[in-house]
């Protein structure tokens, strides 16, 4: 284990705190509750038991609803995206790039419901362009050529690990405290009232005690792992999405079916890369999630119809991400339940006043989600307090997204602030790093990892982490134990996302890298 | 790999495997340059289409082609490089200097007409400072220097002695400034049974593609291979001495620039060593070499690589008594062609080029032989030593009246 | 024109075997796409890194092998093995040789802190050999990605530190650079001079493995001298340099003994007649160029080399269609760890041959009268959880080339 910021837990073994609201969980709702809170000067301490964005939140397609994709079956959701749209790109124009969004129709779908896709959309205020073939394929090469038509929406990409990293440092810069690595192991209750949680640091074991009159629950799949402690109960269905990672941008767009919602439709252009997927796979254990191999080929085969490449691309890697689904009846299908999210005051639910649990949603409502609890908190303290988060922009909102910018500067020598590059297929140099470094509150590799791009393009960090853990050894933040055991680690932890992806071209590198590390190294 | 996809530049199939940043020669000398793996299928994850270009440094490429041929994975970086080139010129435009350098054959030919002016303006000092200032032309790099009357010239108060047709591609340089190349070609042609045929032709277009000038290169491409087509047509096998146009025929127009018919051009044109080397498998290059006692290296110039011949010469001249042939362990002269010219690329030029020096100096040799009339330069002047193309020694060494 | 033997891949095993060949005086031509593993990986010779430590390799060899009649060293014998070694070892007189350090395998210490058991061990590295920690300084170069002197003495157990030298601050230096800066004397002036300053009372200095193309020795040696110190290298991330001196060494020997040397274009068929194998297609679009031959040997190396190839189910050899020694379902190709446990089962799969490296047919009669198999590509061998990639490569390139030339 790294031993990155040893200074940030140094102090009592027992950490005693008290605060107004505690927030169980650092991903977009958590992060986006403790900044909403703070911006209206309400004291919290937000609860994550790993990283920001290691749930769900770091885990989807990166993609900026317009809302267009529910606008047919769910239009209050529709009307929600479609807000919430205009607003991250107004707060967060550097976690965004507004590619915009096709949805195509091959010869195969109804036009019917396209009809009523535009419709609905032109009802909900999402600005939806018809578009001919020949107009699409100009702007778009790489779409199916046997497409009928398409409709153009302001879909867009997000960076969902800067979104929630930015939420959680403004968050702290208005007050709040962040902890990550801390689990909660106890919800303390008297009376039926909350009154606080103890917890516990997950790398040290460290006990921590803090004392609040409310915990919001924004722990999303795992709510119910949170309620448990409580001996309560949501019932949330988990369901599981599959994703996969090309190793170029295969598209301008993102690309959806236009027709209703299914498996492997939707293909998002990110960073370098494109996202495609995904499944929908009810699952019972969050705790053991993977990628099939057929299931792989089920999202290609899918794709593929959208983009004919997606059948000769190379891919980098797979993953998963699970979301909640709140059962309002009994339905099987997982893609059928509502994805709007579920606002409970356990007071009035479970005589359990003082904790809230908010769950289910998308990652573009979050801020909506964040906002809602607020509000019902302020209701709850009797304050009246106007949320900000729509019109405050996020730090660094000024930096736009730019991937030739990176490109344009990789070729400048001297190199200053910059440093060597350590990732050569994302252009990451050591410059950066070391800012991560300073910015604190790293505890492992994987902190690192989700706070930069380095170990995120073709070879996947085969090369650029061996150099990255060159550079915190330097700065003597490998802590103890054996250096490689970090890396042995880092190996395995890739190896999860591109065992399901092996086959074709993939062997080739597959054997490069083994060649490298069980071999060249023997490690 | 079927034909197809050998021709798609296809960034994906690269595995990162840095085998190509162990041959750059551009690389190696400096750190502008982030290497093959970098600037080709690297660089192409970050190039948006609609967005402009924004990496100068790609013109470091020298346009070797040696990543090409170290690659398992078939990865074309070097069409990559050129394209990206050619997009950056499009945007960007050209400088002067590279425009004239495209437009080469145009001035050549101008200059060509009367030598000697040519050459003394040439050669004065403050027109190559005026150069060096103005166009970026390095000073310190002589300029070729113009031959009194043209191959061409020569050729056509030549006879032949009859025998079987052969064509001859001689290219612009030789052409103008280094005919006895291409009339040794003739010569050794000739001994060996041949009545040299020369086809219609003009400068290949590599200058211009080396620039990045698509457009202009096509052009050239488009008059050649009709006239080229038409000899081959006529049931002309056709030979070149200057690997660099050369590879530009025979390669580059069908693939890079997919000109029409260039690819049946392509199946007769060969390097006239290469075509030698079959006649002497075949029991019929018959001539005889008289001995020529001499140590010289020889120099495989990036381009007949990239031509996957071998190294023809070798078995030719290997047949000429006590002459000792030592190759230069080097993998590229530094001169690229035009590149060494350029004044901001002269240091990078010259210090491949100082590589590639202590390689022959160690060797001990009294000339230095090589195909391509860049490295042929670039040796010249940075040793000191004489320099030839290998089919100059061959003539040479053929007895006196042998052969038919 | 004709050729005695083809040689198709230009690996460490094509190599070979073209050496192989033209030293015995056959026309040869070898052709290959690419350089294979040789310049990313190749530093020491890898025999059996396997054997249990100290073992003398003459005498564990040769029992290993009894324990495992189908490997490919069953095929030769530790006979063979080492008489194909010592050819390998003509090409390196000294002062830059390869040779074992004592009887057995001797571990060497790698970029990543980890050492690798190697038998013939280069000459630059013979100083690693007995490495005592408390006396040894890893030194690597501020702003070069590729070594952390420090990660990798913290694996060692000893002292790291990375040079500063002002002539290749602030940019990118590729170990290609660096290896050539090296060959230059006024940076190797300023190289030792920072060493020397580094130095507290250390004996030993580690190095990247990046002491110059050509005359490493020579180089190693002036550092020595310079410094005090003995030297030795470390072998890094890919690009290898000493895997491309190695490269540079064959091809020299094979232009120069006239072998045709053909790097950069892929053979896309080989021409049959009845049975027998009649010459090789090389593609390079638009020309087709199909060259004769007798005899030919394969040594296209595994799916880096293009010598195994897979699509989403099922894995082939793309040349001819050999039978592979197991036809896996994709979910057990890879086990569920990359590191821990066995290692993966897709590695097991080959080409099979008979004793004399000749390719089977599914009936288990030799494919070709005149085709031999060399390296990773031949079945029923390990050489990632062996560490015995070069020792296969060579033994059976040897092998290969003298069974082809005595048919």
């Amino acid at each position: 284990m790294l031993r990155l910021d040893a200074r940030y837990f140094a102090g009592s073994p027992f950490v005693h705190l008290k605060t107004e609201v505690i927030i169980i969980g650092g991903g977009s709702t958590g992060t986006g509750i403790a900044r909403d809170l703070a911006l209206r000067e309400i004291p919290s301490i937000l609860l994550e038991k790993g990283d920001f964005t290691s749930g769900a939140s770091g885990r989807n397609h990166g993609l900026l609803h317009s809302g267009a994709r529910y606008v047919v079956s769910d239009r209050e959701a529709a009307r929600e995206c479609i807000t919430e749209n205009r607003i991250l790109k107004a707060i967060a124009p550097h976690c965004i790039e507004a590619t915009g969004g096709f949805f195509v129709s091959l010869p195969e779908d109804s036009l019917y419901w396209r009809d009523q896709f535009i419709r609905s959309c032109m009802d909900v205020g999402i600005e939806a362009e018809p578009l001919q073939r020949d107009d699409v394929l100009q702007r778009d090469p790489a779409i199916n050529p046997d497409l009928v038509a398409a409709v153009r929406v302001p879909d867009g990409a997000v960076d969902p690990f800067l979104l929630v990293i930015e939420n959680a440092r403004d968050a702290e810069r208005n007050g709040a405290k962040c902890l990550t690595h801390v689990e909660v192991t106890e919800l303390l209750a008297a009376g039926g009232r909350i009154r606080g949680v103890m917890a516990r640091d997950t790398i040290t074991g460290e006990p921590h005690d803090i004392e609040a009159p409310f915990v919001v629950n924004a722990t999303g799949a795992w709510a119910d792992h949170i309620l448990k402690l409580a001996g309560l109960h949501l019932g949330l269905i988990l369901s599981k999405g599959s994703m996969l990672i090309t190793n170029r941008r295969l598209c301008r767009h993102v690309i959806n079916r236009c027709r209703p919602p299914g498996d492997g439709d939707i293909i998002v252009p990110n960073e370098t890369v494109s996202i495609l997927g995904t499944t929908s796979v009810t699952i019972d254990d969050i705790g053991r999630i993977e990628v099939t191999p057929p299931e792989v080929s089920r999202l290609i085969e899918a794709a593929s119809h959208l983009i004919p490449a997606v059948k000769t691309t190379r891919f980098i890697r797979a993953y998963a991400g699970v979301r909640p689904l709140f059962q309002f009846a009994d339905a099987a299908d997982g893609r059928a339940v509502s994805r709007e999210f579920v606002l409970v005051d356990h007071g009035a639910r479970d005589g359990l006043s003082g904790l809230i649990t908010i769950t289910g949603g998308k990652l573009i409502t979050y801020r909506l989600m964040a906002e809602k609890v607020c509000d019902l908190l302020c209701g709850k303290m009797g304050v009246r307090v106007d949320c900000k988060t729509a019109v405050t922009p996020l730090p660094g909102a000024e930096r736009p997204f730019d991937l030739s910018g990176r490109l344009k500067e990789f070729g400048d020598v001297p190199l200053q602030g910059r440093g060597e590059t350590l990732c050569d297929c994302e252009l990451i140099g050591r410059g950066e790093i070391e800012g991560i470094l300073r910015q604190g509150r790293l505890r492992n590799l994987q902190d690192i990892l989700h706070r930069t791009r380095l170990a995120k393009g073709t070879c996947q960090g085969a090369f650029c982490v061996y150099r990255l853990l060159g550079v915190l050894q330097e700065q003597g933040l490998t802590g103890g134990g054996e250096p490689h055991e970090i890396l042995k680690g880092f190996l395995e932890e890739r190896w999860k996302g591109v065992r399901p992806i092996l086959g074709g071209l993939s062997l080739r590198e597959e054997e490069l890298i083994e060649s490298i590390y069980r071999g060249l190294f023997n490690l | 790999m079927n034909r197809e996809e050998s021709k798609i530049v296809n960034p994906d199939v690269c595995i990162r495997c840095a085998t190509c940043m162990g041959i750059c020669p551009v690389a190696r000398v400096t750190a502008s340059f982030p290497g093959p793996k970098q600037a080709g299928p690297g660089a192409e994850r970050f190039r948006k289409p609609g967005d402009p270009s924004v990496d100068e440094w790609i013109h470091l490429c020298i346009g070797c082609r040696l990543c090409d041929t170290v690659c398992s994975s078939c990865v074309n970086v070097s069409e990559m490089n050129l394209l990206a080139k050619a997009k950056y010129r499009d945007e960007h435009g050209m400088p002067l200097r590279d425009w004239m350098f495209a437009h080469n054959s145009f001035v050549e030919k101008l200059a060509g007409r009367v030598p000697r002016l040519s050459n003394a303006v040439l050669r004065n000092p403050l027109v190559r400072r005026l150069l060096d200032r103005l166009l970026k032309i390095d000073l310190r790099r002589p300029l070729p220097v113009y031959e009194a009357t043209t191959f061409r010239q020569w050729f056509r108060t030549h006879t032949g002695r009859g025998g079987k047709p052969i064509g001859y591609f001689y290219g612009c340089y030789a052409n103008t400034h280094e005919r006895d190349v291409a009339i040794a070609a003739v010569q050794v042609l000739e001994a060996a049974g041949y009545e040299v045929v020369i086809p219609r032709q003009e400068c290949c277009g590599l200058p211009a593609l080396g620039q990045g000038d698509v457009g202009e290169a096509r052009r050239m491409a488009e008059r050649n291979v009709p006239w080229l087509l038409a000899a081959v047509r006529s049931g002309l096998e056709i030979v070149f001495t200057s690997t660099s146009c050369g590879h530009m025929l025979k390669y580059e127009y069908s693939r890079f620039l997919e000109i029409p018919d260039a690819d049946e051009v392509a199946r007769h044109l060969h390097e006239l060593f290469d075509y030698l080397r079959d006649l002497q498998g075949k029991g019929q290059f018959d001539v005889r070499f008289r001995s020529r006692p001499l140590r010289a290296a020889y120099f495989a110039p990036c381009h007949l690589r990239s031509l996957q011949i071998g190294f023809p010469s070798l078995d030719i001249l290997r047949r000429i008594p006590e002459l000792q042939i030592e190759m230069v362990d080097a993998d590229c002269c530094g001169m690229g062609g035009l590149y060494g010219f350029k004044k901001e690329k002269a240091p990078i030029a010259d210090a491949i080029g100082a590589d590639l020096t202590k390689a022959v100096e160690r060797l001990n040799v009294e000339m230095v032989l090589t195909e391509c009339e860049g490295c042929r330069m670039q040796i010249q002047r940075l040793t000191g030593l004489r320099t030839l193309h290998p089919i100059q020694i061959v003539r040479d060494a053929l007895e006196p009246g042998a052969g038919n | 024109m004709r050729y005695d033997l083809i040689v198709i891949g230009m690996g460490l095993s094509g190599l070979m075997s073209a050496k192989t060949a033209v030293d015995a005086g056959a026309k040869v031509l070898v052709v290959g796409k690419g350089t294979g593993g040789l310049c990313l990986f190749t530093s020491g010779i890898d025999v059996m890194g396997a054997l249990p430590a100290g073992a003398a390799m003459g005498e564990a060899l040769p029992r290993w092998i009894e324990r495992h009649p189908d490997h490919p060293y069953a095929k030769m014998g530790w006979e063979g093995v080492r008489e194909a070694l010592e050819a390998f070892a003509e090409l390196f007189p000294p002062p830059y040789g390869f040779a074992p350090e004592g009887e057995g395998n001797c571990l060497l210490p790698t970029g990543a802190g980890t050492t690798r058991p190697t038998y013939l061990v280069p000459a630059t590295m013979r100083s690693a050999c007995r490495l005592e920690k408390e006396r040894t300084l890893l030194v690597g170069f501020q702003g070069f990605r590729d070594f952390y002197a420090e990660y990798a003495a913290a694996g060692l157990k000893c002292r790291g530190e990375n040079l500063a030298i002002p002539e290749i601050a602030g940019r990118n230096n590729s170990a290609t650079s660096l290896a050539r800066l090296l060959e230059d004397l006024p940076f190797r002036e300023q190289v030792a001079a920072e060493i020397v300053r580094r130095l507290r009372g250390e004996t030993h200095v580690g190095f990247p493995a990046l002491l110059g193309f050509r005359n490493p020795m020579e180089i190693l040696k002036d550092l020595e001298d310079r410094t005090g110190t003995a030297i030795f290298e470390i072998p890094i991330l890919p690009p290898s340099v000493p895997g491309m001196r190695i490269f540079r060494r064959f091809r020299q020997h094979l232009i120069a003994r006239g072998a045709t040397f053909l790097l950069g274009s892929p053979v896309s068929r080989i021409l049959r007649n009845g049975p027998s194998c009649t010459a090789v297609e090389i593609l390079h679009p638009p020309v087709t160029q199909v060259y004769e031959a007798d005899r030919f040997v394969l040594a296209t190396g595994r799916f880096m080399g293009g010598g195994l190839c897979a699509d989403e189910e099922t894995m082939r050899e793309p040349l001819l269609g050999l039978p592979l020694s197991a036809s896996l379902p994709r979910e057990h190709w890879f086990e569920r760890s990359f590191l821990e446990g066995r290692e993966h089962a897709i590695h097991g799969v080959g080409v099979v041959t008979d004793g004399d490296l000749r390719p089977l047919d599914g009936a288990g009669r030799p494919y070709a009268a005149n085709l031999w198999i060399a390296g990773t590509l031949l079945a029923h061998q390990r050489w990632i959880d062996e560490k015995s990639r070069e020792g296969i490569e060579i033994a059976t390139g040897y092998r290969a080339a003298r069974k082809a030339l005595a048919s």
